[in-house]
């Protein structure tokens, strides 16, 4: 599509560039970005002084698909992606059949393409069926399209496995992605090891079950070498193990989620299932350490670990509902919210850890927007303030533990490849009224 | 006053309570053979899915008594093998005309749940490792018959807390009437997160028993541990009751304990013995085995039958 997008400010740090800009999209891609583009024949767009951004990248989120097309489908957990602002996914391998073969890989790219929504980057799995026996064939996964490797759900709990997986995927330039938990430890734990859990009489997941195996991989990264991602941080126990590799010198990546960035197990209070996920809300001193964390760097992306269910599946009793929360239609918002406004961190830092880190990680494109490349971009309106209603979310997945909340600064426009996806929150191919929404905005002078 | 369901001591105030052990204490100043009309025409639903001898023996006899009749409902002849859900299962006992439920189930939190889904009152006979609300209660007023002041009294709880739900509930209803908590156990059952903050906890069980009033012996939850604790002589040595422990103390404490004791564990034969014979008045464990008929009466009596509708 022709669009020139006026009147928004653009933060882009890889491009050096924080201030007005003027963007000119042609095609798939992004023609000129300056102060005044000037006279041009095309549709325009007025931003008026909304918040540009290059496209968000989740790189933790579960589509379900194959196998659990009642709890998300590609489709509509990237109709959820676009509307949260994301551009781009990776997809976590613990699908039905899970992606331990080329044919699953490509299945999920196929209907990633015809969903026409966000990128989809599938995962493969580390380990055949990630049982975590055999090595899966990580070459023929990446040769289909895999950017990564993980038997995220599960712990690779082999030492040795791992060390093999480790070389294989250095020697693709791919990263394992380590769902770190020692399942010896964590025992059959469903909640955090404090007061409220304790109280509930719930069995407990002690924050040493995930600290024993971030220093497993740690160790084993600084011997092996390659790309290795530790997801879903949890706990001030890990962020310390973490700052020792740091000062080692031990090349990692470590990502945080919205929910133990923002909540405590205070929330499973009542025995509330929708603040049931693994790793579990940790303590109050957790949260501040992972907070200080992303802010300090050491902890570099922010992923959701969207994890959609079934209502009737959350609906049972506490020890037999599933773990995980939906994220994408959340994430930003709560981020903006929580932490850009109240000053904690900067416009950089937050496209650093939604945008730049996670492309560099999977080696994809973003992270920048300089002419020529994709026109993948997220506007913002700071202004905008509304309660967080599940059954609004376009996921199949209401599963949240932030209904209710309110939130300030929202996406109101997401774009892939100089396709408009998400306009004033109505997404395209799911918004009866989406045509109508993107013709009316781009005659009129403001979205 | 008093809650649709009982699930939690939480769900009662200080005042629901008392009116409970009034009532428990005129029900067991009555005749014994004397069957009331409190539940006449009432049909309770006891349904265990754990085992249990005693609480379930005691509910029965406490509907009886109150006139009602027990539908006797246990998990191997029911239609879960069916694919009938829980929470089927008991819309049909309410559809069916069941005018009460009490369950007991493993997992906590479950009947929280479940007490949204029926109208009929839901009375746990305990609930995983969460509650279990009528033993604190007949444990309560066992205490109150014994004439000592709840208030100031030092009740050190000893064993498993880490699995007890009796040590759950205790831990809102003997707070409520005064009395002071002391947690003592091994490590592995008595995490620092599991104390609240006004409760002492000690590894070292020598070093809390000389300063308790009452001594509430847990039963070691064998078939819920993995990995905790080596042996039952090692559990013995340094957490069970024993002669020389008793001996070493200026004055006995009343001696508790939910039931069933796994004699050579929580207490000795011998320490046993020597307070049957030498303390008959300090080990309350056979009362309270006889107040939970009497205190489950005056629980179904308040919630079922003055139940406003």
């Amino acid at each position: 599509m022709e669009l020139l997008l006026r009147g928004g400010i653009l933060h882009d740090p890889l491009a050096g560039w924080s201030g007005p800009a003027e963007i000119l999209i042609r095609g798939r891609r992004i023609e000129a970005i300056s102060r005044s583009i000037g006279n041009v024949d095309v549709p325009a767009l007025d931003l008026d002084g909304k918040i540009i951004l290059p496209g968000l990248i989740d790189m933790h989120v579960h589509l379900r698909e194959p196998g659990g097309e009642s709890q998300e489908t590609i489709a509509s957990g990237c109709a959820a992606a676009v509307a949260g602002g994301f551009t781009s996914l990776a997809c976590m391998p613990n699908t039905l059949p899970p992606a331990d073969n080329k044919t699953v890989i490509s299945y999920i790219k196929e209907r990633a393409r015809r969903a026409d929504l966000a990128r989809v980057y599938p995962i493969g799995t580390i380990s055949q069926g990630s049982r975590g026996e055999e090595l899966a064939n990580m070459w023929e996964l990446a040769e289909e399209g895999a950017r990564g490797f993980s038997d995220d759900g599960w712990p690779v709990m082999d030492g040795g496995l791992m060390r093999g997986a480790m070389q294989v995927a250095m020697s693709l330039g791919l990263p394992i992605i380590s769902h770190c938990e020692d399942l010896t430890i964590a025992d059959q734990g469903v909640v955090h090891a404090g007061p409220v859990g304790y109280r509930l009489g719930l069995p407990v997941i002690r924050p040493a079950a995930e600290a024993a195996m971030v220093a497993r991989d740690l160790l084993l990264q600084e011997e092996v070498g390659g790309k290795l991602h530790l997801a879903h941080i949890s706990s001030r126990k890990s962020v310390a193990l973490l700052k020792w590799a740091a000062e080692r010198g031990i090349m990692f990546t470590a990502e945080v989620t919205p929910h133990h960035l923002f909540l405590t197990e205070e929330a499973v209070e009542g025995f509330s299932t929708d603040a049931k996920m693994n790793p579990p809300l940790r303590g109050a001193a957790d949260r501040t350490a992972l907070q200080q964390a992303l802010s300090d760097g050491l902890i570099g992306v922010v992923a959701t670990d969207h994890a959609p269910h079934r209502q009737l599946d959350k609906e049972k009793d506490f020890l037999g509902a599933p773990f995980g929360v939906v994220g994408l239609e959340t994430a930003l918002p709560l981020i903006l919210s929580q932490l850009l406004s109240k000053g904690r961190i900067s416009w950089e830092q937050l496209v650093g850890f939604l945008s730049i880190a996670p492309s560099r990680i999977l080696n994809i494109p973003g992270g920048t927007l300089v002419p020529g490349a994709e026109a993948d971009l997220v506007v913002i309106d700071l202004q905008q303030e509304r309660r967080v209603e599940r059954n609004d979310f376009y996921s199949q997945g209401k599963n949240t533990p932030f209904q209710g909340w309110t939130l300030k600064g929202y996406p109101v426009l997401t774009m892939v490849s100089g396709d408009i996806k998400m306009l004033a929150g109505k997404v395209k191919g799911f918004s009866r009224d989406f045509k109508e929404t993107v013709d009316a905005a781009t005659h009129r002078e403001s979205i | 006053m008093f809650p649709d369901n009982l699930l939690s001591i939480e769900d009662l105030s200080v005042p629901a309570m008392e009116e409970i052990f009034q009532r428990a204490a005129f029900y067991k100043a009555g005749d014994r053979g004397k069957i009331y009309s409190a539940l006449k025409g009432k049909n309770i639903v006891i349904a265990f899915w754990e085992p249990s001898t005693r609480t379930r023996v005691s509910f029965e006899l406490a509907v009886r008594r109150l006139g009602g009749s027990v539908l006797d409902l246990r998990p191997d002849h029911n239609s879960e093998k069916k694919g009938e859900s829980l929470e089927d299962t008991l819309k049909t006992l309410e559809a069916l005309g069941a005018d009460a439920l009490i369950f007991r189930h493993g997992q906590p939190g479950l009947f929280g749940k479940l007490g949204q889904l029926i109208d009929i009152p839901l009375i746990s006979g305990g609930e995983g490792c969460y509650q279990h609300p009528t033993q604190a209660l007949l444990d309560v007023f066992t205490l109150m018959e014994e004439e000592v002041a709840l208030s100031g009294l030092e009740v050190v709880i000893v064993g498993d807390i880490l699995h007890s739900r009796v040590a759950r509930s205790h831990f809102y209803a003997l707070p409520a009437f005064g009395a002071r908590i002391t947690l003592a156990g091994p490590p592995a059952f008595l995490s620092a997160e599991l104390a609240y903050p006004n409760f002492d906890y000690t590894y070292c069980f020598d070093e809390a028993l000389p300063r308790s009033d009452v001594l509430y012996l847990l039963r070691m939850q064998r078939e819920r541990h993995r990995h905790l604790f080596p042996a039952a002589s090692a559990y013995a040595a340094l957490y069970g009751l024993n002669i020389k422990r008793l001996a070493s103390l200026k004055r006995i404490p009343f001696v508790m304990h939910p039931g069933p004791v796994n004699l050579g564990m929580e207490m000795d034969l011998g320490a046993l013995h020597l307070l049957e014979k030498t303390y008959p008045d300090k080990v309350l464990i056979h009362k309270q085995i006889q107040n939970g008929v009497y205190v489950r009466m005056a629980v179904l009596d308040l919630l079922i039958s003055e139940r406003v509708v």
